[in-house]
């Protein structure tokens, strides 16, 4: 007979009765087999000690403060406008919102809303993950009103998912190691907020930081952007887990519109300011001139950048220093995908590639 | 997306009933209860605003607080603020030598749990929290044959990786 696998001894030590009555005899007759299981017994041993910790715990404090904490977060009506606001906060964030502004080039006409900028290129913008926390976010500079909020619902499939967000839902090829079963899918409108910038709240933001701000060029106190991103679909693996096996993502890539700014003014006073970390501001100076690139912002501790391609596309590849995450990220046209998940570089690669249409 | 009603109506049960494995599992990752109580919050404010059915909560709940325990010791600021506290408690204890030690000892097997495959550290760790095979293998859409298998790599390879770090400090 053959001898059970390394994962039945370890069973056995903790669940004799799920391992099967011929197994359990074999081992009991095999020198092998006993000293495979003396060394799973002797690791399983060291990992209970040095996992070992007091969790006792007092379950009514316990509940006090989540209710406590529950009633702060409702997730009723203010759903919507939060994930804005989680979305602009963050620090991968500001690629979105300050970066757009900062990005931005042209002149725009006094009256109608102008495009200063559109996604043409994703590049990474690295910084120590300190600098990214730093970054100023969007309101602390204006108001920022969110006019379509975003709303991703799931839905049935992907004629659904390319229906509703009007893109194409490609056919995902071989599944990675461990990724199984079948996916949910997901849509949304396009979302788009108007900030506007004040003066008065940018000073404000400086003074707490114990900075003064050189006084705007006339024109900016009171001048409105706009961005725009989506309309966009995810497909997802194990979506009822709070990290998903894997997710490949499409949507239409962020485009900002200002109104009666001089923008290249706005743009060269915004990255002037002192509150912006020095390394983060020559970055997204080098390039600043097209406002077409949409910066990528990632810490230099945790994340690592490759440039690739995807199916002759370039593409950045981003992993993590640990190798548990991996994203890859490409544009065509103004449409953006990406793929992602708790996988190598690799895996999220070979998914990319194979993506077929559907 | 559920957009109605304040919290879940279930919340307070699910709460009461799987509280202390939750904790007990995000314990387990960061050697520290007070760390693992934060830990627990954000787990359930995430679970009060999600469409989770309450009977697979247990294990969502589980698998959720390793992931976010995890992500902790990565982000690891924190910690090192209360290491350094931690540490001055030490040097204020009777037993010194002993306080010190121990914190070590943490400080290492944090870093190897750190370093395991993600698959595997969250299926040791639910294992040794008391987790069946059968709720393992629900929690992390594994067959139960390969939980067994999964797990003893898990354990094998923190041998090496406390090994390795002990014989190159």
């Amino acid at each position: 007979m053959r001898h059970p696998t390394d994962g039945t001894l370890r069973r056995l030590l903790d669940e004799p009765a799920g391992v099967a009555e011929a197994d359990r005899a074999h081992v009991a007759g095999c020198e092998k087999c006993r000293v495979a299981l003396a060394e799973a017994t002797r690791d399983a041993d060291a990992a209970a000690d040095s996992l070992r910790v007091d969790a006792a715990t007092d379950v009514d404090a316990a509940w006090e403060r989540l209710s406590r904490a529950a009633e702060h977060h409702p997730r009723a009506t203010t759903r919507a406008p939060r994930r804005w606001r989680t979305l602009l906060r963050s620090p991968a964030v500001a690629a979105v919102g300050v970066a757009a502004v900062l990005v931005g080039a042209g002149a725009a006409a006094a009256g109608d809303w102008l495009q200063v900028f559109r996604t043409e290129r994703i590049a990474p913008v690295t910084a120590p993950e300190a600098d990214l926390v730093q970054l100023p976010e969007l309101d602390q500079f204006g108001d920022v009103v969110v006019t379509e909020a975003v709303d991703i619902r799931p839905v049935a499939d992907a004629t659904a998912a390319a229906k509703a967000s009007g893109l194409t839902v490609p056919k995902v090829g071989a599944l990675p190691r461990g990724v199984t079963g079948e996916p949910t899918y997901h849509a949304g409108a396009r979302a788009s907020a108007v900030f506007t910038y004040r003066a008065a709240k940018a000073e404000e933001t400086a003074r707490a930081r114990g900075r003064t701000l050189p006084p705007p060029p006339p024109g900016l106190d009171g001048s409105q952007f706009r961005f725009t991103a989506g309309p966009g679909f995810a497909v997802m693996w194990a979506a009822e887990r709070p990290f998903p096996a894997l997710v490949v993502a499409r949507a239409v890539a962020p485009s900002a519109y200002s109104t009666g700014v001089p923008f290249a003014t706005a743009r060269d006073y915004l990255l002037s300011l002192p509150i912006l970390p020095a390394n983060v501001a020559a970055q997204l100076r080098s390039f600043s001139s097209d406002g077409t690139t949409l910066p990528l912002f990632m810490s230099v501790e945790h994340m690592t950048s490759t440039a690739t391609d995807v199916g002759g596309v370039p593409a950045t590849l981003l992993t993590s220093k640990d190798e548990t995450l991996a994203a890859v990220v490409w544009l065509e046209g103004n449409v953006a995908t990406a793929v992602a998940g708790p996988l190598r570089g690799d895996e999220v690669l070979a998914v990319a590639r194979g993506l077929g249409p559907r | 997306m559920v957009t109605s009603g304040a919290v879940r109506a279930d919340l307070e049960q699910v709460f009461r009933s799987a509280y202390p494995r939750v904790v007990a599992v995000a314990a387990r990752v960061l050697g520290s209860r007070s760390e693992a109580e934060d830990v627990a919050q954000e787990v359930f404010l995430t679970f009060c605003r999600s469409t989770v059915p309450a009977a697979e909560a247990p294990g969502w709940l589980s698998v959720a607080a390793a992931h976010t325990a995890l992500n902790h010791l990565r982000s690891g600021r924190r910690r090192a603020t209360r290491e350094v506290a931690a540490g001055h408690a030490a040097t204020v204890a009777p037993d010194v030598a002993d306080a010190v030690v121990t914190l070590d000892e943490r400080r290492r097997v944090r870093a190897a749990l750190a370093r395991l495959p993600r698959r595997q550290a969250i299926a040791l760790v639910l294992r040794h929290s008391g987790l069946s095979y059968a709720e393992v293998a629900a929690a992390l859409d594994l067959s139960t044959g390969s939980v067994g298998t999964t797990v003893r790599r898990a354990e094998s390879a923190l041998r090496e990786e406390l090994n390795r770090h002990a014989s190159s400090d």
